[in-house]
């Protein structure tokens, strides 16, 4: 027993069906244009971003670099990576330290650190040559990536060690703390 | 007579421009600081003073503080003179300026440092010289480097924005006390 509202109803879907049963089947496609303008302000933001930093620091593994309240942004400089494991300049570990977090006692003369000597100075030689070659004045800045538990008597050594290489200027890098 | 051609609208393929783009967005993820690094400007560590320093002594009295940390606590110097140095010495080598807040704690420790009182003894000095802005640190052979850096905060005062100063040219805020930094060897 069906009401006249559902055979109205049953009977316009068929006439529905008839209808379709001579059109084509249509072809789906994608929108790509409204994608690729979200992706491309994210890739623009975040190459913004890798752009307005001028050094990238990137601790070794296991370094815990300080916090501070210090908000003064990083200045270009060269990193050198000190941790409770070893010095490491240039992607290259200079010198290992040993189990009580101080420098291995065959690369130190006095508070001369070898290794990181030699690297050191023929960096500031290429550094110096570069900046000649642009007509411009070398800054000659360490940014040490020092560890939250490393020793002042180590700190103390790379600082000599890259004075006696020519640098000038230091910086002490650390984690700001909100607040 | 010339052949006429039908303009045909061509769609660019955006897929491998696409592709290049999706790889590129986790490689500046990775590439990003998770962290937002700061720098602290120090000068470099003293071994002796140069005829130069010693002639510019003579000519001026600066403050000359100084701040040497301790395994048990801070000693606080200003013109050679130790501050709460027992009457008639310039140094007292048995006790501290300021005594560790938190006494018996290992090294690794770094809250074991009233920084608090450092701060406020920075304070005293810097209201009887507005002028001055450097400090000489130095320290133990032992003392973590985490230690230093909150010294120097406490020293440079903890409400102190230098971003201003260091990146728009503006002068360096009140609040800022000692932020120049010397860090000197085996100094106290």
């Amino acid at each position: 027993m069906t009401t006249e509202a559902e055979q109205a109803f049953i009977a316009r879907k068929a006439a529905k069906r008839e209808g379709r049963r001579g059109m084509q089947e249509e072809k789906a496609i994608l929108g790509m244009t409204s994608l690729m303008d979200a992706i491309t302000i994210i890739v623009t933001y975040l190459l913004k971003n890798y752009g307005s930093d001028p050094v990238v620091i990137a601790p070794t593994q296991g370094q815990k670099v300080p916090l501070s309240k210090a908000d003064t942004p990083i200045q270009d400089g060269v990193p050198i990576y000190v941790s409770e494991r070893a010095i490491t300049f240039a992607e290259k570990r200079v010198v290992q330290m040993d189990e009580t977090g101080q420098i291995d006692p065959a690369a130190l003369q006095g508070h001369l650190i070898g290794p990181l000597y030699d690297l050191l100075a023929e960096e500031a030689d290429k550094a110096k040559q570069m900046s000649e070659g642009k007509g411009e004045e070398w800054e000659g800045r360490i940014i040490l990536v020092g560890d939250q538990n490393l020793k002042f008597s180590v700190l103390v050594d790379v600082m000599y060690t890259a004075g006696r290489a020519e640098f000038r200027e230091y910086a002490f890098c650390v984690v700001q703390q909100n607040g | 007579m010339g052949k006429k051609f039908e303009e045909e609208e061509i769609e660019a393929n955006l897929l491998p421009v696409m592709n290049i783009m999706l790889l590129l967005i986790p490689a500046l993820l990775l590439a990003m600081e998770i962290a937002r690094m700061a720098a602290i400007a120090v000068s470099p560590p003293k071994f002796a003073a140069t005829a130069d320093q010693k002639q510019d002594e003579k000519q001026e009295k600066p403050l000359n503080l100084k701040v040497f940390i301790m395994e048990d606590g801070y000693r606080v110097s200003a013109s050679g003179q130790q501050a709460g140095a027992e009457a008639g010495k310039s140094a007292d080598s048995n006790s501290p300026t300021i005594a560790l807040a938190k006494p018996g704690t290992p090294l690794d420790d770094y809250d074991r440092y009233d920084y608090a009182s450092l701060g406020s003894e920075a304070r005293k000095y810097k209201d009887l010289f507005p002028h001055e802005t450097v400090v000489t640190i130095s320290a133990e052979n032992s003392i973590p480097m985490q230690v230093l850096i909150n010294t120097m905060d406490a020293m440079r005062g903890l409400d102190c924005k230098m971003m201003g100063a260091m990146t728009a040219g503006e002068e360096v805020p009140p609040e800022c006390m000692f932020w120049q930094a010397i860090v000197e060897a085996g100094a106290g």
